[in-house]
């Protein structure tokens, strides 16, 4: 992946020279977007989407280099880029991780060490079961969870995203427990679920909608609209359950990086989600086109974290 | 079927075929050289497949696939480096084989047994994809710990010499595999507050270390008494009707433990050879030549861990479940062109699905005439000086550790564990346990502690299952028998003397 780096590199300096004096001050070299995941995984797909969004449209004058960093649920990248320079050439790519690993006491930094530069598409998670299981909706699933306390169980990635989901959900009424168990991510619960090692999970609707042919059927769509693709999928907020679960992409800078530098940034990636391109591979992965500019990102974090991290201890203590 | 035809007809197409060939090739020189895998390979090859038609990505990046888990034998065989961690158990036999004078042998074994093993494994996915992943998915955690545990036990088995340094270098492989987030609980342990070993101890850095560093360092203390005359027999590249006779068998038998461990998600080329040599060596009517240029161990290496390939194509083309890193990376690669994985591909986009199986095939006949064609003049490289050569390799063991995650400190842990593999080596320390430790400790966890997740604290399952309690019975099977056999050779040779 180093190669790839420097293969970036001798792209943007040909577009670079391509372009001629024309050129604003910044970006004078390619950005390094860190993704603290292996590649192939959604936000390495995100990161890779807008790559060649903002080439194609040529909106940065230079290139995009993406890096995986990947290892220790994320921690191992952000840690890069929060130690990098501050001079707006190095960018993390990152999502609710990074807010439930410092709660849960993973990472000894958060979301406060960086600028928050935008966020990018929404999608949020479904509870999953089989297609023969008993429960005909959320409801009926958490009256038995209730009724048979960690009796069902629920397959998850512990200490990630789908834990706290689901841990979430079962908050939202009292007395209801799930037994959790290591699962992985949301390819392999589905492959648990259909082997009936587990009965529920958490994942997104893009798997839903990929699984679904596979004998998944979703319970409810974790928040207060319903989705176009899947109009008869309630949401949790019309059953009754105040739930709210979406992964937003959210790019970073190191702290102190200049304004000015973050704001180009955040119009270019606001840009490239105009784009056919990004729009026909959203609608594809199923996200919503949501964009926040670095204030509404500050703010929107600040209201996240308040919200994951009694969860995020909850998950940790298990 | 008709679809396959298709599938076959376009790879057949002047440009299709350029770009199989292509990424056989490269896969091949990139599986060769140690440090250097597959994987890395085609994430750098990914950005560029957006801008091909997605038929296109598929054929360059299943070929290159195919070539790397091939390619990885040449080193291992002539120069004792694994080119891929897949490969490891090949340097056991090959690498001794080459060195008493028949690298040719050597080479054409563990190329016909890759041939074979690809086409097995083949032969599965393209008519049995669908079922064999519906019953893969009734593998739970209890049924991954037994398997594992299986292999585990096999340990025993590959061990040369002294049972107590085999134990003891298994043993260390798996305290190796725990620092870094806990499996199943996410929590970080034994990293003593040092966040680079965070993400724990990489396998790709440890087992280059070990196995390439290690063999470079004592090539350099060593380096003046290895005025090794190169003698170079070109017979027996090809296998004859007698060699086919007498190794069919195993072939075939390691090629279905390759293909059924390639289908189950998440354990691995490395691990399918492992088994694959153990059960050979379990098996074999000479089990004392293991480890010491056997043909049989050359070929149950090199036909299971190309078979993984094929096996591990299945559950994502079938209900798009990655079976391996690098399918985890093809996978990404069809979101990228907007198509979604999963049981609606076969109906939403054959033309992937076909064109993928038949790269797939394609992939392996190239691989094979490619590599046979090049065996005499690869061989060549066991009389090019060490001098010349272990520098060149260095820098790519280096590269490669750097690139697997961008980060320099797994070229530390590389560098550390060539000094520990070199020093396990003079103390007459067996490096197969250590490998089968690392690489298998992990699995055995986390299936284990999921497993005991799921049943609330009770092993019961593991015999209450009825595919569990099979490989908990082979294992004990497989513990007792070299322990049984060892004992009953010990006693016969004592007899002998008085």
């Amino acid at each position: 992946m180093r190669m790839l780096s420097t293969l970036g590199l001798a792209l943007g300096a040909l577009l670079l020279a391509a372009q001629g004096p024309a050129v604003a001050d910044f970006p004078e070299k390619p950005i390094k977007i860190v993704v603290p995941f292996g590649a192939g995984g959604n936000t390495d797909g995100l990161a890779r989407m807008f790559q060649k969004a903002i080439q194609d449209e040529n909106l940065l004058g230079a290139p995009l280099v993406i890096v995986n960093v990947p290892g220790a649920g994320g921690s191992i990248g952000a840690r890069r880029v929060k130690d990098s320079e501050a001079d707006g050439y190095t960018l993390l790519l990152m999502h609710i991780a990074l807010l439930s690993g410092e709660a849960a006491g993973l990472m000894d930094f958060g979301y406060r060490d960086f600028e928050p530069v935008a966020a990018t598409a929404d999608s949020c998670l479904v509870t999953a079961v089989m297609e023969d299981a008993p429960w005909a909706g959320l409801p009926e699933l958490l009256a038995d969870a209730k009724a048979r306390p960690d009796a069902i169980i629920h397959g998850a990635n512990l200490g990630a995203v789908n834990h706290m989901a689901g841990l979430m959900v079962e908050g939202a009424s009292p007395g209801s427990k799930f037994r959790f168990v290591q699962i992985g991510g949301g390819a392999a619960n589905f492959k648990a679920l259909k082997g009936g090692h587990t009965q529920v999970a958490h994942i997104t609707l893009a798997e839903y909608s990929s699984f679904r042919a596979g004998g998944v059927k979703a319970l409810a769509y974790l928040t207060g609209e319903r989705h176009p693709d899947v109009p008869d999928l309630p949401t949790a907020k019309e059953l009754g359950y105040d739930l709210d679960f979406c992964l937003q992409n959210w790019w970073f800078a190191p702290k102190g990086t200049p304004r000015d530098r973050i704001d180009r940034i955040a119009a270019v990636l606001e840009k490239a989600m105009q784009s056919d391109y990004v729009k026909q591979i959203m609608r594809e992965r199923m996200n919503a086109p949501t964009f926040l500019g670095p204030d509404a990102l500050a703010a929107k974090l600040t209201k996240d974290y308040a919200m994951i991290a009694p969860i995020a201890q909850k998950a940790k203590q298990k | 079927m008709t679809d396959l035809a298709d599938g076959f007809l376009y790879t057949f197409g002047a440009y299709p075929l350029f770009l199989i060939t292509l990424g056989t090739v490269l896969g091949i020189t990139v599986g060769a050289i140690p440090g250097l895998t597959g994987a890395m390979l085609i994430a750098l090859t990914l950005p560029f497949t957006f801008y091909m038609p997605p038929v296109e990505g598929i054929c360059l990046l299943v070929s290159m696939y195919v070539g790397a888990i091939s390619g990885g034998l040449i080193t291992a065989t002539l120069l004792r480096m694994p080119g891929t961690p897949a490969s490891v158990m090949t340097t056991f036999d090959g690498y001794p084989m080459a060195r008493s004078g028949r690298p040719g042998r050597a080479l054409g074994l563990g190329i016909t047994a890759s041939f074979v093993g690809g086409l097995i494994s083949w032969v599965f996915l393209a008519t049995l994809s669908q079922p064999l992943s519906d019953f893969a998915v009734r593998f739970g955690p209890f049924e991954y710990f037994t398997l594992v545990l299986m292999a585990l036990v096999l340990i025993a088995s590959v061990t040369q010499g002294s049972m107590i340094k085999g134990l003891l270098s298994g043993f260390l492989g798996m305290l190796v595999a725990m620092p870094g987030v806990d499996p199943s609980a996410g929590d970080l342990r034994l990293t003593f507050g040092y966040h680079e070993l965070d993400a724990g101890l990489n396998l790709l850095p440890v087992l280059i270390g070990v196995f390439a560093v290690g063999q470079v360092i004592s090539d350099i203390v060593g380096i003046e008494e290895r005025a090794e005359a190169v003698t170079m027999d070109r017979r027996g590249i090809f296998l004859s009707v007698r060699d086919w006779m007498r190794h069919g068998l195993n072939m075939v038998r390691s090629s279905l433990i390759g293909t059924w461990v390639g289908i189950l998600p998440g354990v691995g080329a490395n691990i399918g050879s492992i088994i694959a040599y153990s059960g050979a060596k379990t098996f074999s009517k000479h089990p004392e030549r293991f480890g010491t240029g056997s043909e049989e161990g050359i070929i149950a290496s090199e036909s299971a861990n190309n078979a993984t390939v094929g096996g591990a194509l299945i559950p994502l083309i079938a209900m798009g479940i990655p079976g391996s890193v690098i399918d985890a990376i093809l996978l990404g690669a069809l979101l990228i062109h907007s198509i979604q994985p999963g049981p609606l591909l076969f109906v939403n986009n054959p033309e992937v699905v076909y064109t993928m199986i038949a790269t797939a095939l394609v992939a392996n006949v190239i691989m094979f005439a490619v590599m046979l064609g090049a065996v005499g003049q690869v061989a060549r490289l066991r009389s090019v000086p060490r001098a010349f050569l272990m520098p060149i390799i260095l820098v790519f063991c280096v590269i490669g550790s750097y690139a697997l995650g961008n980060r320099m400190f797994d070229v530390w842990v590389m560098l550390f564990f060539g000094v520990v593999g070199y020093f396990l080596e003079r103390s007459r320390v067996p490096l197969g346990p250590f490998v089968i430790g690392l690489v298998l400790a992990p699995i055995a966890e986390e299936s284990l502690r999921s497993g005991l997740m799921l049943s609330a604290g009770s092993y019961a399952p593991l015999v209450t299952r009825p595919i569990s309690a099979v490989f908990l019975a082979l294992s004990v099977v497989l513990l007792v028998w070299p322990i049984w056999r060892h004992y009953r050779q010990h006693r016969g040779a004592r007899r002998g003397s008085h």
